[in-house]
Order: structure tokens, then sequence, then C-alpha cells
């Protein structure tokens, strides 16, 4: 869980539950202060947000946490926010118009969704990458990628997503291995790997462009969303409408198909839904821009003959 | 069946917590995510009444055609839904008080112990005024589910009280209304832009939405590729 501080109109973090424990056992925060945390629908006093208080107990989060080394598994079942991260970065104006500042150290590079830097240092350098190749024009998809690097000094960029709505960071950790719908994706360290991976056709017939990005490796990860994230931990079987993917983790099972029976799938206006089964997370995003952009289609002007 | 509206006011979603064997209905296209036990039908009407006179009627109220009936099967379960505008969503509690009035494209979700009708009309003379004048009637008993195109808000009206039709979501049936002319004269009211108005009269709520979504389609027309 990542929480949010704010003081004095000023925000701070997000910080892990852990180091948010241990700054109010230490007097850096006060229990008056205001946070916000992920999934929560308003800002309240720090010492409501649960696990805060109550420091003896330790929160939910934390006793499913694996142990303090875990053998490496090559499927990881359950994405578990740790606080841990290889950057120092901060997420303001969340959850509507989430943007995202990250610190790079002198002469080290950071990989970032083309065209969404916004602001950055003088002493960033930029150059172009594009990932995926032929099958991601043929779905109407293509990812760039630019790494900015921070030339004899360290450097700030300010990287602001192309849709408004949140933003969730990830530390991958080596173990983990993270699905990300292509244009989710925001950026990561140099030491995470970015692999885009064929749907063939269960995922070109959608229509939805259910690409997704594979990213293994270790070092950060952010993705984005439009409108709100939600996390739903995934235990068993969970359904989510492919337009509303945004990402989960890799031990999940996933397939496309149709909600209820043949008829449902032309008439109920489901489209077609991804059924995730196993253990893990996913993240969905509230609102999908396909659905918007054929809000608009009855207002498009007629063409002139 | 329990309803949770969470991100509000700009990127509302509603999570509905269901027990076994309980049922939500929801206009197509509204499920964005649900439980993977969930059973889903669809019909063209209220489920057991489905007619393709029903079917047409919603053809015609500018709502989706379907609607979606979900059921978890076997243990509980959750169904999450969202819409395809930026906006709030508002949980009314159907009860004893009157029938609630619902702008077609307001309605998102409600209990199968609310009666949905589609053929009732009362607006149709102000068709001819170009915005959506459809409503769903809903009465019964039991939760109803809302979204509005921006904020929400209620206005209490006592006595006479005038609401842009693009701004209405719903009433309440125990007020009267008028559909007139926002200036002196109907050419002044066009060429004002404000077109039709909908005066209320009486005792009752009316639920606003701070955009009009016809207004926001309006701006963006012009910049859209032509088809």
């Amino acid at each position: 869980m990542q929480i949010t501080i704010n003081r004095n109109g000023e925000n701070h973090g997000p910080y892990a539950l852990e180091q948010v424990r241990e700054m109010v056992a230490n007097g850096t925060l006060q229990p008056t202060d205001l946070a916000h945390y992920e999934g929560a629908s308003d800002w309240v006093p720090l010492d409501q947000v649960p696990g805060v208080a109550d420091s003896g107990a330790p929160p939910v989060l934390e006793a499913a946490a694996p142990a303090a080394t875990p053998a490496p598994t090559a499927t990881q079942e359950t994405f578990v926010p740790t606080g841990e991260r290889e950057h120092e970065f901060r997420v303001e104006c969340k959850p509507d118009f989430a943007y995202l500042t990250v610190q790079i150290p002198a002469n080290q590079t950071l990989k970032v969704e083309a065209s969404s830097m916004a602001t950055m240092s003088t002493n960033m350098e930029m150059k172009t990458k594009m990932k995926g190749g032929l099958s991601r024009f043929l779905g109407g998809e293509s990812l760039f990628i630019n790494e900015f690097t921070a030339q004899g000094g360290p450097g700030e960029i300010g990287i602001a997503p192309g849709s408004p709505g949140d933003l969730e960071h990830c530390y991958l950790d080596g173990t983990k291995e993270i699905f990300l719908q292509s244009s989710a994706y925001v950026g990561s360290g140099m030491g995470v790997e970015v692999d885009s991976k064929w749907q063939g056709f269960k995922g070109f017939f959608s229509g939805e462009g259910l690409f997704l990005l594979r990213c293994t490796g270790r070092g950060d990860l952010w993705f984005n969303t439009y409108g709100a994230i939600i996390e739903i931990p995934v235990d068993g079987n969970y359904v989510v409408d492919t337009g509303h993917v945004v990402a989960f983790t890799g031990g999940l099972q996933y397939g496309v198909e149709s909600v209820g029976g043949l008829k449902s799938l032309f008439l109920s206006g489901e489209g077609l839904v991804c059924r995730f089964s196993g253990q893990g997370n996913v993240w969905i995003q509230t609102r999908h821009p396909t659905a918007f952009a054929q809000w608009t289609f009855p207002f498009r002007p007629t063409k002139n003959n | 069946m329990q309803i949770e509206i969470t991100h509000r006011p700009g990127n509302s979603a509603a999570r509905v917590s269901l027990q076994a064997g309980e049922t939500i209905t929801a206009e197509g296209g509204a499920m964005i995510a649900m439980s993977g036990h969930m059973q889903v039908e669809t019909t063209t009407h209220k489920r057991d009444k489905g007619s393709i006179l029903g079917a047409l009627k919603r053809l015609v109220t500018g709502e989706s055609l379907f609607l979606n009936h979900f059921t978890p099967n076997g243990g509980p379960g959750e169904v999450i839904f969202g819409t395809a505008l930026t906006g709030d969503m508002m949980q009314f509690q159907m009860g004893s008080g009157p029938a609630l009035l619902v702008q077609a494209g307001s309605y998102v979700a409600s209990a199968p112990s609310v009666d949905m009708d589609m053929s009732w009309q009362g607006f149709g003379k102000a068709l001819f005024s170009g915005e959506s004048m459809f409503w769903i009637k809903l009465t019964g008993t039991g939760p109803v589910l809302i979204n509005s195109f921006g904020a929400i808000y209620p206005i209490q009206v006592n006595g006479e009280y005038i609401v842009d039709t693009g701004h209405i979501v719903a009433f309440e049936e125990s007020l009267n209304f008028e559909i007139t002319k926002a200036g002196k004269s109907w050419m002044a009211s066009f060429l004002g832009g404000e077109g039709m108005v909908c005066k209320f009269i009486g005792q009752g709520t009316v639920w606003c939405q701070s955009h009009n979504a016809g207004s926001f389609g309006t701006a963006l027309g012009p910049i859209l590729k032509p088809h």
C-alpha cells in the first residue's frame, strides 16, 4: 500500500506503509497529517489509515508478504507492494490527473514512453527506441520508448501520461513478472525488460487492443490508466472487460471470451471479456478510451460530396 | 446487496456485492469487471417480461437495446460498473416515496425489485428540441444506480424552478413539469443557445448534472473527422 502525505497543501511521497509507520514513530509525521492511500476515496487524517495507528499488529499486506529472502520462483503468485524502489520519485495530482517526477542519478538512464515527457533538467539527453515490431503495427498499436540519460550530474524528469487518470508504481525484484496493456506503459528502470507479446487471434479478435507487454527483470515500473485505477486481488476466477484491463501479475492464467452465451456476445453490449484464473493481482481502469470515442461518433460532421 | 461508489466524482465506479442468488440488472455495456462465477443473462427488457416491443422502446429511448442481469452462482460475488463519460454516480434507494424519472442515458443499474417502464414519454412533445428527452420511469423498492456527466447535485423544489433539459439527471414524479422557452420568445431562446428548459412545479427533488453532455459533444463535433 502506497501512502501520500499532505502537509500544508504540499504532497509528499508516496511512501510504503512501513516507511510511514517509521516516520510516525520517530515524529517526522503527525497522526493529524492528511494522507491518501491506494483505494481510498478521499484524504483522511493519517491515524485513520488502516495499519498506521495500530502499530502493534502487522497490517494484512505485510502479513501476506513473502519471507525476507524468498526463493526465486518462476511464477510469482501475488504482487505485494513492499515500498522498495530503485529511483526517488513522486506522483502528484492523484487520482484524476496523476503526474510523475523521477530523480535520475548522474549518468544513469530511464526508459519513458515516447511523447509523455513534460519537463526535464537541461542535462537530460534523449535517445529513441522502438519496441514491438510488425505485429504491433498490424494491430494499430506501436510503442516507442525513449531513453533519457542524466549527463554529467543528477537530473529530473517530469512525465505526464497521455490519458488523464491514475498512475501506479511497481518494483520488480527479479522474480516478478507483470503484463501491461501496451497503452498503460509509462516508464521503467533500465533493469526492467519490456517485451511485447503477440496475442495472436484471441487478442486481435477483441478489437480492443489487448496487446500486452511483458515486464520482467529488476527495477521500477510505472503504468497509468484512463480514469481511476482499481486493484483486484484475484483468488480463483475474475472477469474484466478487455478494454478495462490495465495490468496483471504473471502467475495468472488468462483467456478472452464472451460474457454469457452467444446471444450475449452480440446483444449484451459487453463485447469480449478477459477471464483471469489462479492467484495474483489485476489492475483495472474505470474508464475506457474506446467507449468515449464511440460516444463522440454521433457528433461527427457529415462529409460533403 | 451492497453498493459502494468509489473514485468520486470524476472517475466514479460502482462496486456491487451480491449474495448468492441475488441479482442486479444493468444497462448493456456498463459492466467493467466481475467475479468469475457471475452468471450473465441478456434480455431485451425486465427479466421474464422480455418482448420485442420493449427492445424497440429501449432503442428509441437512446439506451442500449439490452439489459444484463448479473447473478453470482454458488457463492457471493461482485460486479463493478463504470460509464463512458467522466462523471459521478449516485445510489438512490427507492421506497415508499414517489416514482423516479431518470434520463435514459443516466440509468446504470437497479435491483430486480425495481420496476422499469420505458413507455413513459411525458417529454415526447419536446423531441423537436434536438435534445434527448426520453425517460425511464422507476417504481418499486430497492437501490438504483444513476450516473451523471460531471458532478451531480440535488435541488429541492418547493414552488417553481427552471432547469435546462440537458442538465436533468432524474426527478421525483411528485413534481409536475412543463417544457418551455428560456427567453421571452422562441427566437430569442434558440439564438441564446438555451433552447428548451424544463419548469418544475410542486414539491420534490430534481438531480442535476454540472455539465451538459450534448453541449460537450457539440463542442467536439467540428474537430472530429467527418463520416
